[in-house]
């Protein structure tokens, strides 16, 4: 099977391709920012990996398309803040936002069993309007559509509130998902979630329960989403039911498909691109001239030609086999 | 290790002098403002003529010479209404661009995810586009506001309308998100003082383009006065379906909905829709000389007519500029916001109102004024209601 092919050379070539250009961009955005300003990107690029290994697992991984990610985000964002609000510590808290994002995962994945390809597709969406709808109406829990402020991350005694304690605890998350990626990719589970992708027929005449394993899929990857939530609500310090609207949803599959959806790296290249880049293209913006450099959306013309770059060039992703 | 010491210690000291005397963004001969907008996010239509004006406030101080000698530098963000890149902008605006002071960042999830990062580290925290009250209460050293929530002018100017129309069955059509429940929050607050109920309210989805079952409702429940908390598209939507169907209801829209495209894409339906505004907008018509030059200036320098966005830009600015000159020659964050804390400037060729800050009170104005739609424009009708 290709795919796990893949799977082992990104793990080869991929994974120290993309610390070596990271710890290459970071040290350059040090260089030309300031460590608080590079660091605070870094706690961002890393989330978003985390978030982003999510999407590979449930689209890359075992071939659904989803389109309701950003609404996992937000059910982890939601429970970590209001029980991060009620004093509840982070170490207790954390797995709650995550068994909340995987919860919603398995909600969503429920229609699999009845409908495939794009009509699946539709019910994640809708999936996510509904997640969307009930944080704007259920106002006594979650503040409605006005949103509420989040404290720091606390664990025990120390408080991740700069911008380096925020990048560590991102690396560190990071890591921890990025490991538990590997096992699941290169075990039997992963083999029938690539086989699912490939072939669903094929894949139940050879034995594979295909209910259960993209119904996995999007558990895990719902509670990968839900850890990728909770760090934000803290980096972000304030959540409100449009922020893991739709666009959110879009933005990450973006990430996972530039970043390469097929190889775990992808999903750092996709942070770092979805992440980085924009404010990469912003300080280039601000070398053109000046009445270049003032046209409204410039900055997002210039990120969308990239993007559009990119894609032709590594139509497989930035870590996909050239 | 001695001679080390000896070396690092004065070096240390210098560094705490240097840091010490330097405020940041304040230099020999210029002053750095930051802002965060949305350029090319949802509410892009707003951030680029805010921009404008700010910039265009900050050109006419500097061709008059500076500030105390020192030029104005605008240094702007563009977040698109993100507030990840909202957090990654202050940051860097913070750093890199070592700003003295925020103005007018844009969008409530960009503002609220990037006010505490901005007074941490001591800049102040200006007229924020966001009608969000923790932009300015519970009082704090660093944050100032000139727009009050939606809630105190709707509050004003249902009472004005019910009291001056006698209207019986007050009704609301709203947005259902924060901006709609603040303005139903306001319409609520006027009637009870009046000892009226809200007699019928409904809600639509942002973008929804067809109200008639809305409508329907409203007039079902026949209502005398339906105050619209909807934007531009909306507006013109709803008081279109209501004439078509032939109900001339009185009908007042938010400040939301003030703005020239409400007339310009509505025509004929719109007529005699009433409106809340707080600045008037630029007409280049009847314009008296003043505006009609700076809006001359205006389209030479940006190739395009300046809206009441452009004005609240100009108008932020403009307070920047009166409150820096007031801090006198040695520009520190205390003197300025000593300043601003005693600031008081009179209308001015817009029509703006009084802004007047004090020790207590970091917001600046608390009023708006009724407006209707007569032969195609905007008419004020009233002063600003108390």
């Amino acid at each position: 099977m290709s795919g796990s092919g893949g799977m082992r050379g990104s793990r080869r070539a991929g994974v120290p391709a993309a610390a070596v250009a990271i710890t290459v961009l970071a040290c350059l955005a040090v260089w030309a920012l300031g460590a608080d300003y590079a660091l605070a990107q870094a706690a961002f690029v890393t989330t978003w990996a985390i978030a982003g290994l999510g999407v590979i697992v449930v689209v890359g991984q075992c071939g659904q398309v989803s389109l309701g990610q950003g609404a996992l985000l937000g059910l982890g964002a939601y429970a970590q803040a209001l029980l991060a609000l009620r004093g509840v510590p982070a170490p207790l808290s954390l797995p709650v936002a995550v068994a909340l994002g995987a919860a919603g995962g398995w909600l969503a994945s429920l229609p699999a069993r009845r409908l495939g390809g794009l009509y699946f597709a539709m019910s994640t969406l809708a999936f996510a309007l509904i997640v969307e709808e009930a944080l704007v109406r259920w106002e006594s829990v979650t503040h409605g559509a006005a949103g509420f402020a989040v404290p720091p991350l606390a664990l025990g005694g120390w408080v991740a509130d700069t911008s380096l304690a925020q990048a560590l605890v991102g690396g560190v998350a990071l890591a921890l998902a990025w490991l538990a990626c590997r096992r699941w990719v290169a075990s039997r589970l992963g083999r029938a979630w690539r086989a699912v992708r490939e072939d669903e027929v094929a894949a139940a005449a050879a034995g594979i329960d295909v209910a259960r394993a993209k119904t996995l899929a999007f558990v895990l990857g719902g509670g990968l989403s839900g850890l990728a939530g909770a760090l934000y609500a803290h980096w972000i310090g304030f959540v409100s039911p449009e922020q893991f609207g739709l666009m959110l949803s879009f933005e990450l599959l973006m990430l996972a498909f530039i970043g390469g959806a097929q190889h775990l790296a992808g999903a750092l290249w996709g942070a770092l691109v979805v992440v980085a880049l924009p404010q990469g293209v912003s300080l280039a913006v601000e070398r053109l001239p000046p009445g270049l450099a003032g046209a409204a959306g410039i900055e997002t013309a210039l990120f969308g030609a990239v993007l559009v770059i990119i894609v032709l060039l590594r139509p497989g992703g930035l870590a996909g086999s050239r | 290790m001695k001679l080390i010491r000896r070396i690092l210690a004065p070096l240390a000291l210098a560094v705490a002098g240097v840091a010490g005397a330097q405020v940041p963004g304040v230099g020999e001969r210029e002053i750095v403002v930051g802002s965060i907008q949305d350029l090319s996010g949802p509410i892009a239509l707003l951030g680029v003529p805010v921009r404008d004006g700010m910039q265009m406030r900050f050109d006419d101080a500097n061709a008059a010479g500076g500030v105390h000698g020192r030029k104005l530098r605008l240094v702007v963000e563009d977040a698109g209404y993100d507030p990840k890149k909202g957090v990654l902008a202050a940051r860097k605006l913070i750093q890199r661009d070592k700003v003295f002071a925020f103005l007018a960042d844009l969008g409530t999830p960009v503002v609220m995810a990037t006010m505490p990062l901005i007074v941490d580290a001591g800049r102040p925290h200006l007229f924020p586009f966001s009608p969000h009250e923790s932009t300015y209460a519970p009082r704090h050293p660093l944050k100032f506001q000139m727009f009050a929530p939606y809630q105190d002018y709707m509050d004003a100017a249902t009472r004005h309308m019910v009291q001056t129309h006698g209207y019986r069955k007050s009704c609301l059509l709203y947005q259902d998100d924060d901006y709609g429940l603040e303005v139903m929050k306001g319409v609520e607050a006027g009637l009870a003082k009046l000892k009226q109920p809200l007699a019928e309210k409904t809600s639509y989805k942002r973008g929804a383009t067809d109200f008639s079952s809305q409508i329907a409702r409203l007039r079902g429940a026949g209502c005398d006065f339906v105050v619209l908390a909807t934007v531009v598209r909306e507006t013109v939507a709803a008081v279109a379906e209501a004439r078509r169907t032939g109900w001339n209801v009185d009908m007042l829209v938010t400040a939301s909905g003030y703005s020239a495209q409400t007339h310009e894409l509505g025509g004929k339906a719109v007529e005699g829709l009433y409106g809340v505004t707080v600045l008037p907008h630029p007409y280049e018509a009847g314009a008296n000389g003043q505006l009609a030059d700076w809006i001359r200036r205006y389209r030479e320098r940006f190739g395009a007519a300046p809206n009441v966005w452009s004005v609240m830009g100009y108008g932020v600015a403009d307070l920047f500029v009166k409150a820096a000159e007031k801090a006198g020659r040695d520009l520190t964050v205390e003197r300025f916001t000593a300043a601003l804390e005693s600031l008081h400037t009179p209308r001015d060729f817009f029509g703006s109102p009084e802004y007047r800050f004090s020790r207590d009170d970091h917001l600046g104005n608390r009023y708006g004024r009724i407006a209707q739609i007569k032969d195609g424009r905007w008419v004020i009708l009233t002063d600003y209601l108390k």
